[in-house]
């Protein structure tokens, strides 16, 4: 199903393509073309693979410009196992804005957002703007589900919305929603949603977003923040944060007693000057039952000695309940001429998820290149070697050619 | 109670109050200025009274900037910004990107997070959800090892040789429900959880349990998984 929709989305594009001279929408995008090989986790196989990732925008399809076609999808062709074509259409849709100077229409498949819930579909969106201070956004269309190897999908899979939120209000944000999801067994999930910000005094910000679960008549996650930035360079956020574990109604986990997660934040950002920026953040993780929590420090820098060079530097600790983790990544850019990037880097991380387990480590080594051949052209290579608990070694890499239209 | 409803009025109020001088400001389309450096952005950020963003934290804390209806990142990014991340895309542009397969992995999904996975998949029960469905996605992997096969804490107390539940240590019931959606990933239709948590035996329920609400929303489906016809 999912091969049909990327051919029809592939045939789409070239009749555009081949059309443009003769109409006078713009059409603009990127094809990517890569070449990966990897070990297969499972199977442990050695697996080759060519990649045509393909994005496109055509806008101005019509002379007010209100219309406009968003298309991004892949299409792989496994070359070592025999394991054929593999197709992923991310987002193919037409945008419709300002109908009356009122509403925005968007029909196809997309991203939805809201405080109640967030998913793919195929369907529509419509947005009716400004009716006195406040926003409206209708969605609904067929769940779109993701697994390893393409669509998971059922038939009777479908999701729809409602929100209403405040409009064009600078210092003020809320939103009231609701999200339900259908699946074969009926009403899968049906929750509220509630988010809100708002800045204060120049150098505060509030905010807040929860859910609640309309089966188990629980809220499902509650976050509440502040932020303090007496400059535009620093920032300390604090936050809080809770959630229940919550399933499906048609699951058979949704009947059962869970326990309530808690996480309180401190954090702070700072950038010291053009050349350095600094941030270190404490979590303290609370899992229900006394004793079991866990505290997560973490750390990171970046650094721009020279104008060429980058170099990004993070750490973090975790230690408590379901295990300890400690480790980092680091990676360094440099541009020794204008058109090439060099780049490199490690992660680095001991864990041990527990004293039957015992104290594992796993490293990454990547090393990467690119070349911008022209204003549109670049070509980059990119390889690794992991190090850890199941490989002594293992070299994975993509070569890829991008063209930009 | 009536405290509680006294203080948030008054907050309410207050914030209604402050508030006013900003319902004649309009919030700033930002598409012409999706270019610019960052901290640029921020310095008029500040002067306005408005949060930084976009800065060190921003793979943290975005949901909070963009999960929600009416969000304004579409003046500046195309939804292939947010899917590389959510579903795997992969534009080709950024070096440092690593791959699990053919999908893309986002900077969190760090050295070998196969390994790791179990530690921060319950940092935060609902951080997974945002990107991968709960059945789909874990099970595609997980159903591929054979049963004893992985090395779960509460399942390896009897031994190396069987994956067992010890019952006696008891600690399954505090794990399930600190995790439960870790049970779902090897176990989707939780076979094993009904062997005993049947309808008389073992109460899975919580104690506030709305036994109607599930009812009402499966056609009863959910209950007759453990209960007889007409009895509950």
């Amino acid at each position: 199903m999912a091969l049909k929709r990327m051919f029809c989305l592939l045939t789409g594009i070239c009749m555009l393509l081949t059309s443009g001279a003769a109409w006078s929408a713009e059409i603009h995008g990127r094809s990517s073309t890569q070449y990966h090989w990897f070990t297969d986790y499972v199977t442990g196989n050695k697996q080759a693979e060519f990649g045509e990732y393909l994005s496109v925008s055509v806008t101005k399809i019509d002379q007010a410009g209100k219309l406009s076609i968003q298309g991004y999808g892949r299409l792989t062709q496994d070359v070592l196992n025999g394991q054929g074509l593999n197709a992923r259409l991310y987002y193919l849709y037409g945008d419709y804005s300002n109908l009356y100077n009122k509403v925005d229409i968007r029909v196809g498949r997309q991203f939805v957002n809201s405080a109640a819930g967030t998913a793919l579909i195929d369907g529509g969106k419509i947005d009716l703007k400004k009716v006195g201070p406040v926003n409206f956004s209708i969605m609904g269309g067929r769940n779109v589900i993701f697994n390893l190897d393409g669509e998971a999908s059922h038939g009777e899979d479908f999701v729809w919305g409602v929100s209403a939120s405040l409009a064009d209000f600078k210092n003020t944000d809320a939103e009231l929603s609701y999200f339900m999801k259908l699946d074969t067994a009926g009403i899968a999930r049906d929750q509220f949603g509630a988010s809100f910000k708002q800045y204060l005094l120049n150098s505060l910000k509030l905010y807040s977003n929860t859910r609640f679960d309309m089966a188990s008549e629980t809220f499902s996650e509650l976050l509440v923040g502040v932020k303090y930035y007496p400059t535009s360079d620093l920032v300390f956020t604090g936050e809080w944060y809770q959630s229940y574990p919550i399933f499906d109604n048609s699951s058979i986990y949704s009947v059962f007693a869970v326990s309530r997660y808690q996480e309180g934040v401190f954090r702070a950002d700072y950038t010291i000057n053009d050349k350095v920026s600094v941030n270190a953040g404490y979590s303290k993780q609370f899992f229900a039952d006394e004793g079991s929590d866990a505290d997560v420090f973490e750390i990171g820098t970046r650094i721009r000695p020279i104008e060429k060079v980058q170099l990004n530097l993070n750490y973090d600790y975790r230690n408590g309940y379901n295990g300890k983790l400690n480790g980092g990544a680091f990676e360094a850019i440099y541009e020794p001429i204008k058109p090439l990037e060099l780049a490199c880097g490690v992660h680095y991380d001991v864990y041990e998820r527990d004293r039957i387990t015992g104290r594992e480590t796993a490293r990454k080594y990547w090393l990467g290149g690119r070349y911008k051949i022209n204003k549109n052209m670049n070509a980059s290579i990119r390889i690794e070697d992991n190090v850890n608990r199941q490989y002594s070694s293992d070299w994975s890499g993509r070569l890829v050619f991008n063209y930009n239209f | 109670m009536k405290k509680i409803i006294f203080i948030v009025a008054i907050l309410g109020f207050g914030l209604i109050c402050l508030q006013q001088k900003s319902y004649a400001e309009k919030k700033t389309a930002h598409a012409e200025y999706k270019d610019m450096a960052i901290r640029e952005c921020n310095s008029c950020h500040k002067s306005e009274g408005i949060a930084p963003n976009h800065d060190s934290d921003f793979t943290r804390s975005h949901k909070e900037l963009a999960g929600k209806t009416g969000n304004n990142c579409s003046q500046c990014h195309e939804q292939k910004f947010c899917l590389d991340c959510h579903a795997g895309g992969d534009t080709g542009d950024n070096l440092s990107l690593s791959k699990f397969g053919r999908d893309s992995k986002p900077k969190s999904h760090r050295s070998d997070f196969i390994s790791i996975h179990p530690i921060k998949a319950q940092d935060n029960p609902q951080q997974c959800y945002r990107c991968h469905d709960a059945v789909a996605f874990c099970n595609s992997c997980h159903s591929r090892f054979p049963k004893g096969n992985l090395r779960i804490k509460s399942h390896m107390m009897t031994g190396p040789s069987g994956q067992k539940y010890s019952f006696a240590i008891g600690e399954h019931a505090t794990e399930a429900r600190r995790n439960l959606q870790s049970c779902q990933t090897c176990h989707p239709e939780g076979d094993v959880c009904i062997q005993c948590h049947s309808s008389g035996k073992t109460r899975p329920h919580p104690r506030n349990w709305k036994s109607g609400n599930i009812k009402d929303r499966t056609n009863g489906k959910m209950c007759l998984k453990c209960h007889s016809p007409g009895t509950f």
